[in-house]
């Protein structure tokens, strides 16, 4: 059966969002696309690709020189300025930004789009002397430089690190609020106010590549707009002449001016963004839109004054839409146009104010038809803030859309569990100035769900990347690895050696205490490990990677004439995010429960089992799967153990800081797809897993461990959190990870199938803001999960089979059975 | 301290949305008096315990075999058969199996143990959720189930009682003061064919409703529509006239459509089934039951509906 009857198809929409997103998904076959387009200073030193922007994906060692190469072959070289290499590296990559944007990036108009703005992928020069872009290679590329070290990290099975872009919401409402000419007035001023001495320093240099870079989006609107005159002028349709002049209206004022209502406000709020993504060169990595329906809300009003039709507003929208998809343009030629997990420009919706009332307005609901009516469509990605106060018709519109959807079109965010932790933060910090009870529900999420403050917050959200198991395998053999590894680039082995500190032998853990102590002591010098490591590629980027057209949208930069990149926002962490969590305490789990509590075996034995991926152990292993307690079943015991671990990583993680940019680190638990690939490079762990099968991911139980149903699972997530207590970060929520945790359930279809289960499933979502983690994704079962339970029992002993006053686990259904339930699935008719 | 009541469960079922309003924690309780020829859950039926093997789960380690002083275990072309009259229930098989092939049907729980976790899900359980008690029959276990069902009442959770009606009444009078609603099973009105199908007549189960009416309790009626058993328009409206005739205050009559899901769970008891080959209902006649019961009490009557699975129509 190739057709799936259940899938989501875009419904409602007007001929020109429809026809916009089918021309999107034409992809290679369009004539027009947002692939990169290259620039370069025309220099021999010169280069474009930031290799250390893709150090935490380190899969993708292996292509850098053909990027680099390719990069600099399609680049047109620029005519500069003669005084250019007079200037400051700052005002270089500001003037050369502007360059380009100004005079050689393409600027063209799409049939019935309402927003200007495209082609924005695009790859720019370092801007480096030659005496800079040599000392920069030695620092990534030198024997010792940060992409060795890296490699060495991330074969050893330590993880990834690296200083990456974006990550950050910037300060987008105060652009629609006041314009980039109050931007470029506090510029101004604050250049006025300094000595001549710091005018001469790097900081007089900031504050004047900023004032560069906050004209860029001045230059490029007028370009715009002469465009829009131009094709009015040619036009012999009468509507679109009037709207082509209307979108030239707009650009005469924004994003300069301030925003007069709904369309100029998002025609400012596109372009603005589009070029925070054009200066990192790199498409939407986590540059997140924060609370749009929120600051949107004004100029929709403003505009309702004056007469617009709620049709109108979702024309812009889906314009909007559009544009922000056109982002995986840059890599269309690799396939499924170019969609890569590694982008998201993420927004929120709803969400408490300070007193616990629910913000929610018509421009919500909107935003949530919008994206029902355009789906599936990947951008911007939406992110629904529910707490205890939201709204009945809100949830049935959140619950109406999961059942429609083959999941939620969107992820779901806990306030009262994310302001816990953004509280934590600001206490732990010292920050209490900057994020406080008056505050945090201002708080917004960037990338995948990670949550920061809006404006003024570079928490650095994927930067570190850590495999908790290693702490494990270090535990078991005094520091050292347990088995061999592989470097896949060179195909060399990386032979057994020391990199923790000496702990002691498993032979002499008399106690389960010895054991967990000495994973602590390992788990410490992964997380100074992973400082240290980043330490590397943080230095480079704030040296030689500076943004001052992003620094101008982030509050905190122009008072310390820093470079956002430099530690310049007012908020500066970078997180480490854990992975492989639930193995790992599944794991520490089956050591207390084989080893100390009934004896099963010796660690010895145990371990000779690892080192032989179970081989020849097979009862052993089935008793470390079956019998030990696991995490994610709201056990007590288990639950207890992943909260104190959890705890330990997170304080842990406050007691470093980057010693160039001065960034505090802070945990979280994000682990994107890592959770695979380290299945494959760390050996076999204590809880039954094999080498190759994947870690868990994120926050979540271990695959198919969560027999006790999704609200076991929901309550063992919240415990490792922190659970609740007479003293709560936030009320009596504790939360460890201010960054959040990512959580993913899937549930059957037949749990959304009538009114009365969607109130059920309402049921759920209110008991999960109380006992659930920060952050939800909620998928829902297709019936190729069910086919592949036939194959692979061992992974869905969780997965239930409810009919009323019956019930069994789906795997002890006999096959027969299991086919009608799979047909019955796939027609959606249970 | 420790209260000294145990209770003889199944298992535990957290987030159930098919026992009851909102979401629900059910207890399986073991032990039922009645023997209906359909049952599904046929490990419920008996009080004592049981154990059956789940073929997937095993790995053939054979650890069970050496275990068992009976020698009541053998394996036969790669399946574990147990001699159910050798068998002793000393569970040393189930205690030593490495992968939980080998599972026990049926534990006896201290109610303290139980109360502390069905409270776990108490945020979830909103404004109409709770805890059911089903089964099995969780009347036979009227004692215990009382202080059960007190403690969860004093901790702000709703219990209802999945019952089949077949124990004396001062059992339910046992559980009244804590139980917020019954769900009620009435399967067919005919006390011959009752006893004929159940293994017992119908007087009791119809005069403890009746009985129970007074107590002013929610009352949920749910009768299972079984292929050549209960499918019949004659015992539907039967069923309907004695519910309208005694007034019985019911807020909810569910038809439930028979299921063949048990098939797998009687072939591991060793027991078989009338049912085994049956099919399932055909979806025209579940609506027509449902109408031939709202007729009694008029065409509008949405208090009446079915619920289940229905044959797939062939294609």
């Amino acid at each position: 059966m190739s057709e799936n009857k259940l899938m989501k198809e875009p419904k409602n929409l007007s001929f020109r969002v429809k026809w916009l997103r089918d021309f999107y998904f034409e992809g290679t076959k369009r004539n027009w696309n947002n692939q990169y387009t290259c620039y370069s200073t025309g220099t021999e030193w010169d280069f474009l690709f930031d290799e250390t922007t893709y150090y935490i994906v380190p899969e993708t060692i292996p292509f850098y020189q053909t990027f680099t190469s390719s990069t600099l072959q399609a680049a047109k070289t620029i005519p500069l300025p003669d005084d250019f290499w007079q200037h400051s590296l700052k005002e270089r990559r500001a003037l050369f930004f502007r360059e380009v944007c100004g005079k050689h990036l393409p600027v063209e108009l799409l049939p019935y789009d309402l927003l200007c703005g495209g082609r924005f992928n695009m790859m720019t020069s370092h801007c480096l002397l030659k005496s800079e872009a040599k000392k920069r290679a030695k620092a990534t590329t030198g024997k010792k430089g940060a992409r060795n070290a890296l490699l060495d990290y991330y074969y050893y099975g330590f993880g990834n690190v690296g200083s990456t872009c974006g990550h950050l919401i910037p300060y987008y409402q105060r652009v629609l609020d006041q314009g980039f000419v109050s931007i470029h007035k506090e510029l101004e001023d604050r250049y006025f106010s300094m000595s001549d001495k710091e005018k001469k320093g790097s900081k007089g240099a900031q504050i004047r590549a900023m004032m560069i870079a906050s004209e860029t989006p001045k230059i490029l609107a007028e370009r715009y707009r002469e465009k829009c005159l131009e094709k009015a002028g040619k036009e012999s349709d009468s509507l679109r002449k009037e709207e082509l002049k209307l979108m030239a209206t707009n650009l005469e004022r924004v994003p300069w001016n301030p925003a007069k209502d709904f369309y100029q406000a998002v025609q400012s709020l596109w372009l603005t963004h589009m070029l925070v993504m054009a200066e990192e060169n790199y498409p939407g990595p986590g540059v997140s839109f924060g609370r749009l329906d929120q600051y949107l809300y004004p100029y929709y009003l403003e505009s309702k004054k004056a007469g617009i039709s709620d049709d109108m507003i979702k024309e812009i929208l889906g314009c909007f839409w559009f544009h922000c998809n056109t982002a995986y343009d840059a890599q269309i030629r690799v396939g499924n146009n170019g969609i890569t997990a590694g982008f998201g420009q993420l927004f929120n919706l709803s969400g408490r104010d300070k007193d616990g009332n629910d913000q929610s307005n018509e421009l919500t609901y909107l935003f949530l038809e919008v994206i029902d009516e355009i789906t599936p469509m990947l951008e911007p990605k939406p992110n629904v803030r529910l707490h205890k106060n939201t709204p009945e018709p809100l949830l049935d519109k959140v619950v109406d859309m999961i059942a429609n959807s083959q999941g939620a079109p969107f992820l779901l965010n806990f306030d009262e569990r994310s302001m816990a932790g953004m509280l934590r933060e600001a206490r732990l910090a010292g920050k209490t100035d900057l994020i406080n009870e008056a505050n945090v529900h201002e708080y917004a999420c960037v990338g995948c769900l990670e949550n920061t403050m809006v404006g003024n917050d570079r928490s650095g959200t994927v930067d570190n990347n850590l495999y908790f198991y290693k702490a494990v395998e270090l535990a078991l053999n005094e520091g050292q690895d347990l088995v061999p590894k592989h470097n896949d680039l060179t195909g060399k082995v990386l032979p057994i050696k020391r990199h923790g500190p000496h702990t002691e032998p498993t032979r002499e853990m008399l106690t389960f205490r010895d054991f967990i102590d000495a994973v602590k002591i390992q788990t410490s010098f992964l997380i100074k490990h992973s400082v240290d490591l980043y330490e590397k590629s943080e230095a480079i980027r704030a040296k030689y990677g500076n943004t001052p057209y992003l620094s101008t949208l982030i509050k905190g930069t122009a008072q310390s004439a820093k470079d956002v990149t430099e530690g310049g926002a007012e908020l500066r962490f970078v997180t480490i995010e854990g992975v492989t969590f639930a193995t790992t305490i599944d794991s520490i789990l089956a050591i207390k429960y084989l080893i100390y509590d009934t004896k099963e075996c010796d660690f010895d034995t145990l371990k000779d089992a690892l080192i032989h991926n179970w081989e020849g152990y097979e009862v052993l292993r089935a008793k470390a799967i079956n019998k030990a307690p696991k995490y994610g079943q709201n056990n007590e015991e288990a639950d207890e153990l992943a909260r104190d671990f959890m705890e330990f990583f997170a304080e842990e993680c406050w007691k470093h800081k980057t010693k160039s940019t001065d960034r505090q680190f802070r945990p979280g638990m994000l682990s994107w797809n890592y959770w695979a690939s380290a299945g494959f490079i760390l050996p076999a762990s204590p809880d039954g897993r094999k080498q190759g099968e994947f870690f868990s991911n994120a926050i979540c139980p271990a695959n198919g461990r969560d027999i006790n149903g999704p609200t076991a699972n929901s309550n063992s997530v919240g415990m490792a959190l922190g659970g609740k207590s007479p003293e709560g970060d936030f009320e009596d929520y504790v939360n460890y990870l201010p960054n959040g945790a990512s959580h993913t359930i899937t549930f059957n279809a037949s749990l959304l199938n009538n009114p009365d289960h969607k109130d059920k499933f309402k049921a759920f979502l209110r008991g999960y803001i109380e006992n659930g983690g920060s952050a939800l994704q909620i998928n829902v079962l297709d019936p190729e999960m069910l086919k592949d339970a036939q194959e692979h029992p061992e992974d869905y002993k969780h997965l239930l089979v409810r009919v009323t006053g019956y019930n069994a686990y789906f795997v002890t259904v006999g096959r027969e059975l299991q086919n009608e339930i799979i047909a019955r699935e796939s027609h959606g008719k249970f | 301290m420790a209260s000294s009541e145990t209770i003889r469960i199944l298992n535990i079922q957290r987030m159930s949305t098919e026992d009851g309003p909102g979401l629900r924690t059910t207890v399986f309780f073991k032990g039922c008096p009645l023997r209906c020829e359909w049952c599904h859950n046929p490990e419920s039926l008996s009080y004592s315990l049981e154990k059956e093997w789940i073929e997937t789960s095993c790995i053939r380690c054979l650890i069970c075999l050496k275990h068992c002083p009976e020698g009541a275990l053998s394996l036969v072309d790669g399946q574990i058969i147990i001699n159910r009259n050798l068998c002793s229930q000393c569970r040393k098989c189930v205690v030593n199996c490495p992968t939980e092939a080998m599972k026990a049907l049926g534990v006896d729980k201290d109610v303290d143990w139980l109360f502390q976790d069905l409270i776990k899900d108490k945020a979830y359980f909103g404004t109409s959720g709770g805890v059911t008690f089903s089964g099995g029959e969780a009347l036979i276990q009227a004692k215990a189930a009382a202080v059960l069902a007190e403690k969860l009442k004093s901790a702000g959770i709703k219990v209802a009682i999945d019952t089949c009606g077949h124990v004396p009444y001062h059992h339910f009078e046992m559980l009244l003061p804590h139980v917020e609603m019954f769900l009620y099973d009435l399967k067919l009105i005919d006390s011959k064919q009752h006893e004929a199908l159940t293994k017992e007549p119908n007087q009791l189960i119809l005069d403890n409703l009746i009985r129970l009416n007074q107590a002013k309790k929610t009352i949920w009626i749910r009768t299972p529509i079984i292929p050549g058993a209960t499918d019949n328009e004659t015992n539907i409206t039967g069923i309907a006239s004695f519910i309208k005739e005694n007034q019985i205050c019911f807020e909810r009559w569910e038809l439930c459509a028979f299921n063949n899901l048990g098939k797998d769970k009687y072939r591991r008891l060793g027991i078989p089934w009338r049912y085994d080959e049956a099919k399932l209902m055909e979806k025209k006649t579940m609506e027509q039951l449902t109408m031939a019961a709202r007729k009694v009490f008029g065409d509008e009557e949405r208090r009446i509906i079915w619920t289940g699975a229905t044959r797939l129509e062939e294609n």
